[in-house]
């Protein structure tokens, strides 16, 4: 008997180990089975849950811009919201598409999440299968004329399979260089504007115990923005038509701007092991604690020219500095075209509702207050992280209080200005996951001369 | 009935729960690795597209694969080698009359205990020309720029120099443990019979050690293959793939880029290299 109670005992509990893990194994493949059958169940009972309570408690996923901007965010909406709890959950932007991929894949703690444009980290067209479809709630937000009221490339660049699958918070430019004027002006170095001045700033700077340009090459999304700023200061547009098939990338012009990627570094305006270092944290450090003058960084640098925030930046770099002015600065013209001031852009992140949130619509009226909102794009427009994507809003500059507003309004106005009237050109949108590795790597090869130009461009064409 | 018996009595039944368990788990994970390697998926749609073989074709012909196969290979052979080497002789030379031996086993293991994670952005700072190396081969006056992680040829090298400080650790407990079984008297005697230390070692110490090699090689073989962390935090693989692992390819195919499918084949072919490698490092040490 007592045997008979011992095998009987063992047998219930595997039984009741197996079943356990195939009861959640089931429950999280009807989770991603059909987005729609699931975006219903989960509305029926986020309306459940809203006329139960009326209280809503969310989880927000992402990586950028990070505690405690998000929590500010936060803040400002429960002043509107006040009975939506939301809590920032942040990764690292390495880590993110790691992290949220079995997060989603669950079907549950989350209910609103970041997703960006293209081969980026969080990738819509990843993720995107995971989010409502959000163009009948913002078309109720702001109108039939929506389209007119927000950024374009916030639309474009969120919509899969014809389905807007997230709001784009802000717009990120890049293709620039930031310059530590003050270095510039403490050892008289002419702001460059072609690849024979760019040279002798950084020899100048190099005699004086500092770095003239630094870039971390061996973070692989930043020599894309160096090689299509190249490619653009060659040819503007044909980047961005090669992206999407128009163009060949065997075309004489890539070969072209490859020879130039490699003569920076032959050069010496690369600094020496590029390819050894991270963007973040390496070259943001370096730059950041003035131990280089110039930095290939986009729009989402303007942030430091708040005195505060550069002092916070500045002491994560293990500065302990006064914040000094940096300014934006065109792409030198390196292949003497004249064409110079293009910049490219992408949202830089999108609020997406997952289909499996505890309250749709608490979650769809975030993403809406901090996307399509006077008072939350207002928000981003301030922080000078992001541009708005709302075409209303502009920084208030009364409000803004640069480090140095002599020597960086002026420069700082003008290229925000700038930016947002560039015509359309994606800076990761367009490129699929296979093209971003392939031009990492090719750019990688190339620099240190493990790969010719020639075959470069043939590998980035050969990619499907 | 006296099996039946016997079964309940040596405790089987006790395990059995969690005997069951486990091989569900492993030999199931092993199916939907292998049956996920012959599909087309993203990790995140609901579809997936049955591709047969098509992934491990594709596998043979990446360049990728092949460069990932053979750092291994050079990466275990080098680190192997100068990883033992070390740790047999700090083993044998605290066997013998030093000073402070405490501190020095101390000194010699603390590496193996430091989480690599830590470790990793020091390793960068270190081996970057602005960093703590650059500076002091500037203060000495020696014309070398440490730009050697940024170099396809040397990065390499720097990584398998940073696990061999890492773990030579492991490898001199492992020694010194399996010194301490020798008998002395055989020493003396073959010391009596005029063996120098040099040959001491060689020939009755190290061959007293066998066992311990066999086990350091089985452990070395696995540790390489599944190589993530050290490539992954201070090189992402690169400079160009330079240094490029099995485990930092799979991470970058299934994470980076989605190919869920590829990177499930991928894992397969590790699988299939590990058991092979246990296998022969097993057979070695009965063959004695």
């Amino acid at each position: 008997m007592k045997r008979r109670n011992s095998l009987l005992m063992a047998l219930l509990l595997t039984a009741s180990m197996v079943f356990t893990a195939c009861g959640s194994a089931e429950g999280a493949s009807a989770g991603t089975s059909s987005d729609s059958t699931a975006a219903a169940a989960t509305s029926e009972s986020s309306e459940a849950s809203t006329e139960a309570g009326g209280k809503a408690d969310l989880v927000w996923w992402g990586w950028t811009p990070g505690s405690p901007l998000n929590e500010q965010y936060i803040a400002e909406f429960n002043k509107s919201f006040p009975d939506t709890k939301i809590t920032w959950k942040q990764t690292t932007v390495d880590d993110y598409d790691a992290a949220i991929k079995p997060a989603l894949a669950n079907g549950e703690g989350v209910d609103i999440f970041e997703v960006s444009a293209g081969s980026a980290n969080g990738g819509v067209g990843i993720f995107g299968g995971q989010a409502i479809n959000m163009e009948e709630a913002l078309k109720n937000y702001l109108g039939d004329d929506y389209r007119d009221k927000l950024n374009e490339a916030s639309l474009n660049s969120m919509t899969v399979n014809g389905e807007l699958k997230a709001l784009g918070v802000g717009t990120v430019y890049a293709g620039n260089l930031w310059i530590n004027q003050d270095l510039f002006d403490k050892y008289n170095v002419k702001v460059p504007t072609n690849f024979e001045e760019w040279k002798a700033a950084c020899d100048t700077f190099k005699a004086n115990g500092i770095i003239g340009f630094v870039q971390g090459a061996g973070q692989g999304a930043f020599n894309m923005d160096t090689y299509h700023a190249i490619c653009d200061n060659i040819e503007p547009g044909l980047f961005t038509k090669a992206t999407r098939g128009e163009a060949e990338w065997t075309d004489p012009v890539f070969v072209q701007a490859l020879d130039l990627w490699k003569k920076l570094f032959d050069e010496g305006i690369m600094q020496d092991g590029a390819l050894g270092i991270q963007q973040y944290p390496e070259a943001n450090n370096m730059f950041l604690s003035g131990q280089a003058a110039m930095v290939m960084m986009g729009s989402w640098y303007t942030m430091n020219c708040l005195p505060d925030t550069m002092r916070a930046n500045m002491e994560a770099a293990s500065s302990t500095d006064e914040p000094f002015a940096m300014v934006p600065i065109n792409f030198p013209d390196i292949a003497g075209t004249g064409n110079t001031g293009y910049v490219f852009c992408d949202i830089d992140y999108a609020t997406a509702v997952s289909v499996n949130a505890s309250d749709v619509q608490a979650a769809t009226d975030f993403a809406l207050w901090l996307g399509a909102s006077e008072e939350g794009q207002q928000m981003i427009a301030d922080s000078l992280n992001l541009v708005p994507v709302l075409k209303s809003v502009s920084p208030n500059w009364d409000n803004v209080v640069l480090t140095n507003p002599e020597k960086q309004n002026k420069p700082v106005q003008e290229y925000l200005t700038n930016a947002m009237a560039n015509p359309d050109n994606p800076r990761f949108g367009g490129i699929s996951a296979d093209l971003n590795q392939a031009m990492m790597d090719v750019l990688a090869g190339v620099a240190s001369g493990t790969l010719s130009s020639e075959d470069g461009a043939a590998r980035l064409a050969a990619v499907e | 009935m006296k099996k039946k018996l016997s079964i309940r009595n040596n405790g089987m039944i006790w395990i059995l729960p969690a005997f069951l368990f486990l091989i569900i788990m492993i030999y199931y994970s092993i199916f939907f690795t292998f049956n996920l390697s012959t599909m087309d998926w993203d990790g995140l749609s609901p579809t997936m597209e049955r591709v047969g073989f098509a992934n491990y074709t594709k596998m043979f012909k990446d360049m990728v694969f092949w460069k990932a196969i053979k750092n291994t290979i050079v990466y275990f052979a080098i680190t192997f080698v100068v990883q033992n080497f070390l740790g047999f002789v700090f083993a044998a030379i605290l066997h013998s009359d030093v000073k402070l031996p405490t501190v020095h086993k101390c000194l010699i293991f603390i590496p193996t205990i430091l989480a690599p994670a830590t470790m990793a952005p020091v390793f960068r700072l270190m081996f970057s020309p602005q960093g703590m190396l650059q500076k002091f081969f500037d203060f000495v006056h020696i014309p070398i720029t440490v730009d050697w992680l940024s170099k396809p040829q040397t990065a390499l090298y720097v990584l398998m120099a940073i696990v061999v400080w890492e773990f030579t650790g492991m490898s001199f407990i492992l020694y010194y443990a399996a010194m301490s079984q020798i008998d002395k008297e055989m020493l003396e005697a073959a010391q009596i019979d005029g063996a120098g230390n040099i040959r001491t070692l060689w020939t009755m110490v190290f061959p007293g050690c066998k066992g311990t090699t066999v086990s350091l090689a089985m452990l070395g073989v696995i540790g390489a293959l599944k190589t993530f962390d050290i490539p992954y935090l201070i090189t992402t693989g690169g400079p160009d793939h330079a240094t490029e692992f099995l485990g930092t390819y799979i991470y970058r195919q299934g994470i980076r880029q989605s190919h869920l499918g590829y990177a499930a084949a991928l894992s397969v072919m590790l699988l299939v290299m590990a058991v092979v490698g246990a296998f022969l490092t097993n057979k070695a040490n009965k063959g004695d």
